[in-house]
């Protein structure tokens, strides 16, 4: 797997604010895998998004020092549907074809990447609707669907099911899941850690702006310091098991316990 | 009619308030409005009775006040300059869908940032609308009264009106990042996604109602 992100160094201070937002952040992001931020409001998670989608400093301002190093195009899905209607589209599909459009790309090549994201993102039956008129949750996917047919190497999401009802969700969490398997460089701050075993590759742990710890998911997400009490905590399953003093290290999935149990 | 070039619709819809003005008054007036009522009224042109009934509706208080500052001889000339702007105006947001005139700019090589403050601020409106509805709902949920006489009205004005400021000025750097994520960057040359058919005479009849309103005002300057 080739590095599509490399982040070196990297100490971000956002505009006159003298506290910087990220402290030498080093991380290196690969194709086909799905890379997950982890830490508690404030933490840095959505600042790394902005740097490493090229919208911080460049667009937001502030001082940047380190490296950044990007190989293709990034898209950012933020976690606020409403803010990212484009407000120049009347139809979902129109919606959708928003960002290619803007890309310069023929016509032809629009349309057939508009189809593929609304069938991707299980939203073509609401090609003809207003996005006006959408729910929360129908029109967070519809903005998923319009980065999608950008077609981008790199893809952030910062807290992506977070409109999401727990079915909309899972379909989610499956879809980023293909998406890294055809090759795609995937980071996705969230804070559903359940979610995390069965979709990240790996796990960054940020806390106050640096990495606490980061490494694949099995190993990150059983970190005894995310149970504290001011850490982002573990999967329900791994607090259970630590709960009834089962042993070290906890499973973190149902299916997992259910195998250690046996 | 639906089916003509955006931009033809649009010199129509300017040219007839502008030759309310350029031509002398009460017949100009007269004339530019009985053409804004046809295109109303006519079958195949019309968008609807209904669209007819909301410019009368619109233009009835001018005629009014119209006649309360100047009686009848000043209402006349005035009040019908005025519900040619009206009608001319409302017959073109009905007839007119945002988005075509969108995809004509585009097509057109407006700047995309031009195209988007125009289809944004449409879009606005409805949004902000909803929003509002929400902050009332919110506020009376913590006991606002927003129910009662002018002065229990204005002080509820007043509380909804800041939460709906700050929260849209809240919204703007995300936003900023939305669009800047989704390839909306200056001098980008965007792809029209259905640009509409225009034709020579079209064009023709545009350049035409240009024309013939700076005749008119030249000859009235004259």
């Amino acid at each position: 797997m080739t590095a599509r992100l490399t982040l070196h160094a990297v100490t971000y201070h956002y505009p006159a604010s003298p506290a910087p937002a990220l402290t030498n952040v080093s991380l290196e992001v690969p194709s086909g895998a799905v890379t997950a931020l982890i830490g508690n409001v404030g933490a840095g998670a959505s600042t790394l998004l902005l740097v490493a989608g090229d919208l911080a400093p460049r667009v937001m301002g502030g001082e940047l020092t380190g490296s950044v190093e990007r190989a293709g195009r990034a898209a950012l899905l933020l976690p606020t549907p409403w803010t990212q209607v484009s407000g120049m589209a009347f139809t979902v599909h129109d919606e959708v074809a928003f960002g290619p459009a803007n890309l310069g790309w023929p016509r032809e090549r629009i349309s057939a990447s508009v189809e593929r994201a609304l069938t991707r993102v299980d939203v073509a039956h609401l090609r003809d609707r207003d996005p006006a008129t959408l729910s929360g949750g129908e029109l967070q996917r519809v903005i998923f669907a319009g980065i999608l047919a950008m077609e981008p190497e790199v893809l952030l999401l910062d807290e992506p099911t977070a409109e999401l009802d727990p079915l909309a969700a899972r379909r989610v969490w499956e879809l980023i899941r293909s998406l890294a398997a055809g090759g795609m460089a995937v980071i996705v701050a969230t804070n559903d850690i359940d979610a995390l075993p069965d979709v990240a590759d790996r796990v960054v742990w940020l806390e106050s702006g640096t990495i606490r710890a980061q490494g694949p998911a099995a190993q990150v997400l059983v970190d005894r310091g995310l149970a504290a009490d001011d850490a982002p905590g573990s999967t329900a399953v791994a607090a259970v098991w630590r709960a009834a003093g089962l042993g070290e290290p906890p499973p973190l999935t149902v299916s997992q316990a259910v195998e250690r149990l046996r | 009619m639906r089916a003509l070039h955006p931009f033809t619709l649009l010199a129509v819809a300017v040219a007839l308030p502008a030759l309310a003005w350029i031509l002398p008054a009460p017949t100009g007036g007269a004339v530019t409005l009985a053409v804004a009522a046809l295109l109303l009224l006519v079958p195949g042109a019309s968008p609807g009775l209904r669209v007819a009934r909301t410019a009368l509706l619109t233009a009835a208080p001018f005629w009014f006040f119209l006649y309360l500052l100047h009686g009848i001889s000043g209402m006349v000339p005035t009040g019908l300059r005025l519900s040619t702007m009206i009608a001319s105006f409302v017959w073109l947001v009905a007839i007119l869908p945002p988005s075509r005139l969108v995809e004509a700019m585009v097509a057109a090589g407006w700047p995309v940032s031009a195209a988007f403050l125009f289809s944004a601020t449409l879009q606005a409106v409805p949004a902000l609308r909803e929003r509002a509805q929400r902050l009332v709902e919110a506020q009376r949920c913590r006991g606002l009264a927003t129910r009662g006489g002018p002065l229990v009205r204005l002080a509820a004005l007043r509380a909804l009106a800041l939460p709906l400021v700050l929260s849209a000025l809240h919204e703007v750097d995300e936003r900023a990042l939305a669009l800047e994520t989704r390839g909306l960057v200056a001098g980008a040359r965007r792809t029209p996604l259905a640009p509409p058919q225009d034709h020579v005479s079209e064009r023709l009849l545009r350049w035409s109602l240009v024309a013939g309103c700076l005749a008119l005002a030249v000859w009235r300057i004259a």
